[in-house]
């Protein structure tokens, strides 16, 4: 199957899209982290928690939910090597961006940027989406990652 | 000390952790004129790299190495916190008077390149998560601030390259460093980048290491020396909760600047439990895993005032015959990273420098230094020595 499809024709095939760890994010409904809300200190969290971890939160009520949406770059970093195992990458290895975002939703997230670290300026407007980060096995592996509007 | 290298290097060669920890150890209590009879309990630096059986267990390697005295052994686990940890533990049986004379050390045999998580892939685990989702290693986690940093205050690169000079420069007269070759502006700025805005020069690279205390009663102290370096206080913190930069996947937007959370507290409690403020300090050791903490540090625990350290750096305040002298040893920029040796290796230069035997990188009459170490976790410890 694999000689059969081309890398960009694999992570463009829904069927053949599949996330690097199940269950923290999905991309039927649009890009969506899958965390979760204290209702009495409004604290956000991804992954979810079984409770609310912040301190001065009086009541733990932690509910399911999802974030998505855009944000505000906070800052960013470079991955300028290859960075070790566990993480998985296409070779040759491309040197990417990873950044601190401010979603609108009140949640700082850390995640890789689709575009180039050139292109990276504190304070730029983004939208979390899902994309390959390496693929195998016929496969698109996916994450969550941000691009610059 | 043992001076810190590579594997393989002509410094330590293939040498194991208890090698390496054995000099140390030697050497520590020859310094105080101890004998390995008169220790009453080890705290010891846990490794997850070499040594400690697997599990950790340094101090009982020390422990088998130098003689079973049957002395109670304490293994601190901290991640690069752990030096400091376990001369925080140290500190407090021989204050609270549990034991009188207590051997404090850490040690190291680093794996090569950039530091890994456990190999287990547990999705309960955010580190796992982090490194496999998104593929963050260190370099990257203070590149993000570095950057951040740049936006706030416009530091430069530049700037950013003069602290590695500064710091090498000090290295030149450290006989216990790795690199003790000073390195010019263009040197730095011409090695590449690890992460962006950080380069090679400006990042501590992982070597092999080993230091070692004795700490005393102040009675005891009278029978071995008549002028005994005071550890003032010795403080442990972790990470707050509104901390700036999540240590995992993602955190609630903070309210306001609240970087480096853990270190502050363990500085802040340290000041507060001593009595000791940051006007009275005569130079500081602190973690300088890379330059930038060099001059983020320093305002954050109220040392100089925010967005002062650039113009202090270039004004050659933060070398050691400076106003706010940081990190005369040469820093982990100069010696590499030996994670739990370096909580120890910052109290033996403390004493070495507050008695006066620091050599080209002594700071002029030194009277009272602070040491402060971060790691894994979200910790953080500081002490304050005086003589």
């Amino acid at each position: 199957m694999t000689e059969r499809y081309t890398m960009n024709e694999i992570a463009n095939t829904a069927a053949l899209r599949e996330p690097c760890v199940p269950g923290l994010f999905s991309e039927e409904e649009g890009a969506r982290l899958h965390g979760a809300r204290c209702t009495c200190c409004n604290t956000p969290y991804f992954p979810r928690v079984a409770t609310c971890r912040n301190p001065s939160c009086d009541e733990s009520r932690i509910v399911p939910c999802t974030f998505g949406g855009e944000g505000k770059l906070w800052s960013y970093s470079v991955a300028d090597f290859p960075p070790p195992p566990p993480h998985r990458y296409d070779q040759p290895f491309v040197p990417y961006a990873i950044g601190v975002v401010d979603l609108d939703s009140g949640l700082r997230v850390v995640g890789q940027m689709v575009d180039p670290a050139e292109a990276m300026q504190v304070g730029a407007r983004v939208r979390l989406v899902i994309e390959p980060i390496h693929h195998g096995d016929g496969k698109a592996f996916t994450s969550w990652k941000f691009k610059l509007l | 000390m043992h001076r810190f290298g590579k594997t393989g290097d002509a410094i330590v060669g293939e040498k194991s952790v208890t090698e390496l920890c054995r000099h140390a150890v030697d050497m520590a209590m020859k310094d105080a004129g101890v004998s390995w009879k008169q220790v009453q309990a080890v705290s010891a630096a846990s490794s997850r790299f070499s040594g400690g059986k697997g599990w950790g267990l340094n101090g009982n390697d020390i422990v088998e190495d130098f003689g079973c005295t049957g002395i109670p052994v304490y293994n601190l686990s901290a991640g690069c916190a752990a030096g400091g940890n376990a001369f925080n533990i140290g500190y407090s049986l021989v204050a609270g008077g549990i034991h009188d004379l207590v051997l404090v050390v850490g040690g190291e045999v680093m794996p090569k390149g950039m530091i890994q998580t456990s190999g287990v892939a547990d999705a309960n685990d955010p580190e796992y998560l982090r490194q496999r989702c998104i593929g963050m290693p260190g370099p990257a986690f203070w590149a993000t601030l570095a950057r951040r940093r740049m936006f706030d205050y416009g530091t430069t690169e530049e700037q950013m390259a003069k602290v590695t000079v500064k710091a090498r420069k000090c290295s030149e007269s450290n006989p216990f460093a790795r690199f003790q070759k000073a390195v010019s502006l263009d040197e730095v700025l011409a090695s590449p980048y690890v992460s962006n805005p950080l380069r090679l020069f400006e990042i501590c690279p992982v070597s092999n290491g080993a230091a070692a205390a004795v700490i005393c009663s102040k009675e005891m102290a009278r029978r071995f020396t008549s002028k005994p370096i005071t550890v003032a206080t010795s403080a442990v913190a972790t990470i707050g909760f509104d901390d700036a930069l999540p240590r995992s996947l993602a955190g609630p937007v903070p309210s306001g600047p609240s970087f480096h959370t853990e270190a502050k507290s363990a500085v802040l409690k340290a000041f507060e439990r001593s009595g000791i403020g940051p006007r009275d300090i005569s130079f500081t050791e602190l973690q300088d895993n890379t330059c930038y903490y060099e001059l983020a540090f320093p305002e954050e625990w109220g040392l100089c005032e925010p967005g002062e350290a650039e113009r202090l750096l270039e004004a050659g305040e933060t070398a050691p015959s400076g106003r706010m002298p940081i990190n005369p040893s040469g820093g982990f920029v100069s010696f590499g990273e030996a994670t739990t040796a370096m909580g120890v290796f910052q109290i033996a230069e403390l004493t070495w420098q507050l008695r006066g035997q620091a050599g080209g990188r002594q700071v002029p009459d030194a009277k009272v230094g602070l040491a402060q170490t971060n790691g894994l976790g979200g910790n953080a410890t500081a002490a304050i020595l005086k003589r």
